[in-house]
């Protein structure tokens, strides 16, 4: 090692290296005028960012925006393409279907069925009856309208 | 390494930033810096054309990337990496363009300087680039910053990327390889 220190105390750190005379001048003066033009550094212009617009500024919100709308369109035309017939659809029943499409069957049932509320309801709508001459029993039963009096039948 | 003081380096990468100085600013950049890089290409590369079209590269890609540059590093320590990535690069397409060895490769450069004939000194001096030239490359980048530049190992760190201890665990060795280099020359 101190054989080693001796050599290189001896160099005193001089690497021998020699250039051509005026090598580092003229090479200062070739390399800048050899420089590339860069406007994307060098020019005020570019460097100054231009304001967005309004649009611009919501541009990426209305994009989102009808995204969203084309997404959820979508699933809801999925969601009517795949949904069932409606359950309460008369289509669905065709024995009732049938039953209300017999005129006879809706006759009977319609005069057999009627309760006596429907008839008060049907007898309040003509004019001529005085309601204050009506005898109103506890509850009306068929009985009850058979006993009316003659100028209520 | 460093022929300005870290204030006027600081002034200069502001001007750097400067759109409308930018270009002055590099212009004072290359005349600052391009002997200390150039020494730094030339103990890695013997042949003065060589270090000469890889010192216009260093500062093309320099000037090419001023953009990323942020003053993070120093400047001169940011373009001694490029230099010296430069300089490594250009020996690994050499190999491969000839075809040798690293070990050939080392003969070659020992040639080279043997019969450099931009060289000054006396013999010894030669004879001390012959043996870095003989050194791995990490351990010949390490002794020409540290021995030739007289870098400190902390800067030589954020150049190479090494750890401070790595660093000094290569000086070590390539001055013990140099010692058995002049033992044979005896």
């Amino acid at each position: 090692m101190k054989e080693t220190n001796d050599i290189l105390g001896k160099t005193g750190r001089n690497d021998g290296i020699a250039v051509p005379e005026g090598y580092f001048a003229d090479f200062a003066a070739r390399m800048t005028a050899s420089l590339p033009v860069r406007p994307e550094i060098e020019s005020e212009s570019t460097v100054l960012a231009m304001p967005r617009t309004p649009w611009q500024k919501i541009r990426p919100y209305v994009y989102m925006a009808a995204m969203f709308a084309g997404v959820w369109c979508m699933l809801k035309m999925f969601s009517l393409m795949s949904t069932p017939a409606d359950p309460l659809a008369i289509e669905s029943y065709p024995e009732l279907a049938d039953a209300l499409g017999d005129e006879q069957f809706v006759k009977e049932y319609v005069v057999e069925d009627l309760n006596q509320w429907d008839l008060m309801d049907e007898l309040i709508e003509d004019d001529d009856l005085d309601l204050s001459e009506l005898p109103m029993p506890d509850s009306i039963d068929s009985e009850s309208i058979h006993n009316l009096p003659e100028n209520f039948q | 390494m460093s022929v300005i003081s870290t204030e006027d380096e600081q002034k200069l990468t502001e001007r750097l930033r400067q759109p409308g100085q930018c270009r002055d600013a590099f212009g004072e950049v290359v005349r600052l810096y391009s002997e200390p890089l150039y020494r730094q290409i030339r103990r890695m590369v013997p042949r003065h054309e060589d270090a000469d079209d890889l010192l216009q590269n260093t500062f093309i890609k320099a000037w090419g990337s001023l953009e990323n540059f942020r003053g993070e590093a120093r400047l001169s320590t940011w373009l001694y990496k490029i230099a010296v990535n430069e300089a490594i690069s250009f020996l690994d397409r050499e190999r491969r363009r000839q075809s040798i060895s690293l070990d050939d490769q080392q003969q070659q450069l020992v040639a080279q300087i043997e019969a450099d004939e931009n060289i000054d000194g006396d013999k010894v001096a030669r004879q001390l680039r012959q043996a870095v030239a003989m050194l791995p490359e990490k351990q010949r980048l390490v002794f020409n910053m540290k021995y030739y530049d007289d870098m400190k190992y902390e800067k030589i760190s954020e150049i190479l990327g090494t750890s401070v201890g790595a660093l000094k665990t290569s000086y070590h060795l390539a001055v013990k390889k140099i010692e058995q280099f002049f033992s044979g020359q005896d």
